[in-house]
């Protein structure tokens, strides 16, 4: 895991890719930095941070789409999958990598509170919530353009894949209140879904006792809900929705309160992608 | 060392690799030999755990590969088909990337990194990207890779591929003494390189294990009438008129004029005879002077092509053993391997 990290932190600075990511970032942080905070003598800096996260859904691509990508392009994952190390070793070790350039990228960015700090009071919790927040955040963007790397081996694909996945997640917010509220339109949408996980189950197994089985457990589970749990079909489109919000929680860090459950909730959305990412890798082997 | 037991291997509807087992035991070299898309890539890419098989298993030093793959991957060097290169590394940094990958004895990683650089001819390349190196050299580096933390098993698919013919007799040597201390097993469509280097050859063809010998057993398995060909001074009708009745021989077809003023002719002999001396009695006597009498030995390639069309054509296993009194069909005139196979 270490010598795959090593090489793969390596890469980003030997290549333009960590240098583009850096830049661009930095470059913008400045801007928002000028506009906000210096111009308008504003001591809020997280509120650059959360200016920046819609340029971070673009400049995250950038940095993972090659991860995976560009391994099985040039045929090195020969190498990786063929020395005794574990696939999950080597997933994590370029995770990391990813992780470690975003990072210092960020740490960079410290210069401007720091700045700021000599000529005035600044809300100092608040900054380092926006901090925690926008790391935690960011490792999970990392873990989900790693995950759309080892779908494909062209870059391309893999960035824009990647952009697509993150606007969605960042629009959630916006569509939440669009969306229908009700009881009826809450079942109809539980039994679309458990549809599709019918449909998967079925189309990964070949097999039609276990998919036959998985309908009635689900099946039992939603008309069970629609009579024991009072209210959940109300609200159940925007809360299934609000699962896969990923910036909406990172508003709670901007008021400086470090919470558990939303640190737990971006690491295990991470968790699970990086785990999701494994299965990826090792399911090519059997196709 | 190396067993595989009845390894398929489907690609959706495509059958790339059907129902083949082997053995490879230690310190043989073994040549892997098939037309394009016979399976050998995939087969190597079985045995080192990169591909996993659809049916069977694959065991290395008695570690299944699916059981104990960590325990496989550390016996087992491979150089795929395209040597699985960072182009933005030099190749010292790359061997020591590939040492690290590989979990080498420190100690002796750097001694270790000399010898594979010596040994596959980069020392003077050592510190150049990757990227700049000609595919010569690129081969090299991906063999000097497979040779890193010095596995028991090195699994080299067309290590000569690219290569010039200069380049390609010094991997072959290179090849030749690794055996002495590694077991190998090499893929190639290039059939000299495989007799010339292999103590054994396994013939695959369509994914269906062909044949598994030595070189010399496998032309004595498929060269039961021994040939000659003649080149004779005289016309057509004179030769054949003389050679009929000839004691040992079976039978006597023209080939045409390559030589003006000469007539080319295949010799049949029936089996154990040889009619050389009465050939050259009767041709003597009808005044047909011989300008040329060699002996039709089978080379490599005439076997594969015979082993692989017989196969395509579904005709009798050689296993069969009985494939003389039709005659062998000429292999230089048969159809074409790899038309067959698209």
């Amino acid at each position: 895991m270490i010598a795959v990290f090593l090489r793969e932190l390596r890469s980003y600075y030997f290549s333009p890719i960590g240098y583009i990511f850096m830049g661009f970032f930095l470059l913008l942080a400045g801007f928002f930095f000028a506009t906000d905070n210096v111009l308008r003598s504003n001591p809020q800096f997280q509120g650059v941070l959360s200016s920046i996260i819609f340029v971070f859904l673009v400049i995250v691509p950038i940095l993972t789409m090659r991860l995976f990508a560009d391994e099985k392009r040039q045929r090195t994952d020969q190498l990786l999958l063929t020395v005794p190390v574990s696939v999950t070793g080597i997933v994590l070790g370029k995770y990391f990598a990813a992780v470690a350039v975003f990072l210092f990228t960020l740490l960079v960015t410290v210069l401007y509170p720091v700045t700021m700090s000599f000529f005035g009071r600044l809300p100092g919790w608040e900054i380092l919530g926006g901090y925690v927040g926008f790391f935690l955040l960011g490792c999970t963007f990392i873990a989900v353009g790693m995950l759309m790397s080892s779908l494909t081996d062209n870059q391309v694909i893999s960035a824009v894949s990647t952009f697509a996945a993150l606007l969605l997640m960042w629009i959630i917010d916006f569509v939440q209140n669009g969306v229908p509220a009700g009881t009826v339109p809450g079942i109809v949408f539980a039994s679309c879904l458990g549809a599709l996980v019918v449909l998967w189950v079925y189309l990964a197994t070949r097999n039609l006792i276990i998919s036959t089985a998985m309908l009635v457990l689900l099946a039992t589970l939603i008309v069970v809900a629609v009579f024991s749990l009072e209210g959940f079909y109300e609200t159940f489109i925007i809360d299934f929705l609000a699962w896969f919000s990923l910036t909406s929680r990172f508003q709670r860090f901007m008021g400086g309160v470090l919470a558990l459950s939303p640190i737990v909730y971006y690491v295990s959305f991470s968790t699970v992608l990086v785990f999701l990412t494994v299965r990826v890798i090792e399911r090519n082997r059997w196709t | 060392m190396i067993t595989v037991e009845g390894v398929s291997k489907r690609y959706g509807q495509h059958l790339a690799v059907d129902d083949i087992s082997f053995r490879v035991d230690a310190g043989e070299v073994v040549g892997f030999l098939g037309p394009n898309g016979a399976g050998k890539s995939t087969t190597m890419n079985i045995i080192t755990g990169y591909l996993s098989a659809t049916a069977g298993s694959v065991s290395v030093d008695g570690f299944d590969v699916l059981e104990d793959p960590d325990q496989v991957k550390r016996r087992v060097g491979y150089l795929p088909e395209l040597p699985p290169l960072y182009l933005d590394m030099t190749v010292r940094e790359y061997l020591r990337f590939v040492a690290r990958l590989k979990k080498a004895d420190r100690s002796t990683v750097v001694q270790q990194q000399e010898r594979i650089l010596e040994l596959a001819g980069i020392g003077h390349v050592r510190n150049r990207l990757i990227k700049n190196l000609s595919k010569g050299y690129r081969q090299r580096v991906g063999l000097a890779q497979a040779l890193v933390g010095s596995p028991r098993v090195l699994i080299l698919d067309e290590p000569t591929i690219g290569l010039d013919p200069h380049q390609i007799i010094e991997i072959r040597n290179l090849i030749r003494e690794l055996g002495h201390e590694h077991t190998i097993i090499l893929s190639s469509h290039i059939l000299p390189e495989v007799s010339a280097v292999c103590d054994r050859v396994i013939i695959i063809n369509r994914g269906k294990l062909v044949a598994s010998d030595t070189t010399e057993n496998l032309g004595k398995r498929l060269h039961d009438n021994s040939e000659f060909r003649l080149r004779v001074a005289g016309s057509e009708a004179a030769a054949l008129a003389a050679l009929t009745g000839v004691a040992g021989v079976n039978e006597v077809s023209a080939q045409g004029t390559v030589e003006q003023g000469t007539v080319d002719l295949r010799v049949e002999t029936a089996a154990g005879a040889d009619p050389r001396r009465a050939i050259f009695h009767a041709l003597s006597e009808a005044d047909l002077p011989i300008y040329l009498m060699t002996a039709m030995d089978y080379t490599l390639e005439e076997i594969f092509l015979q082993l692989t069309t017989q196969d395509a054509a579904g005709g009798a296993a050689p296993e069969s053993g009985d494939n003389g009194s039709g005659g062998a069909p000429d292999a230089p005139d048969a159809p074409d391997v790899g038309g067959s196979d698209a």
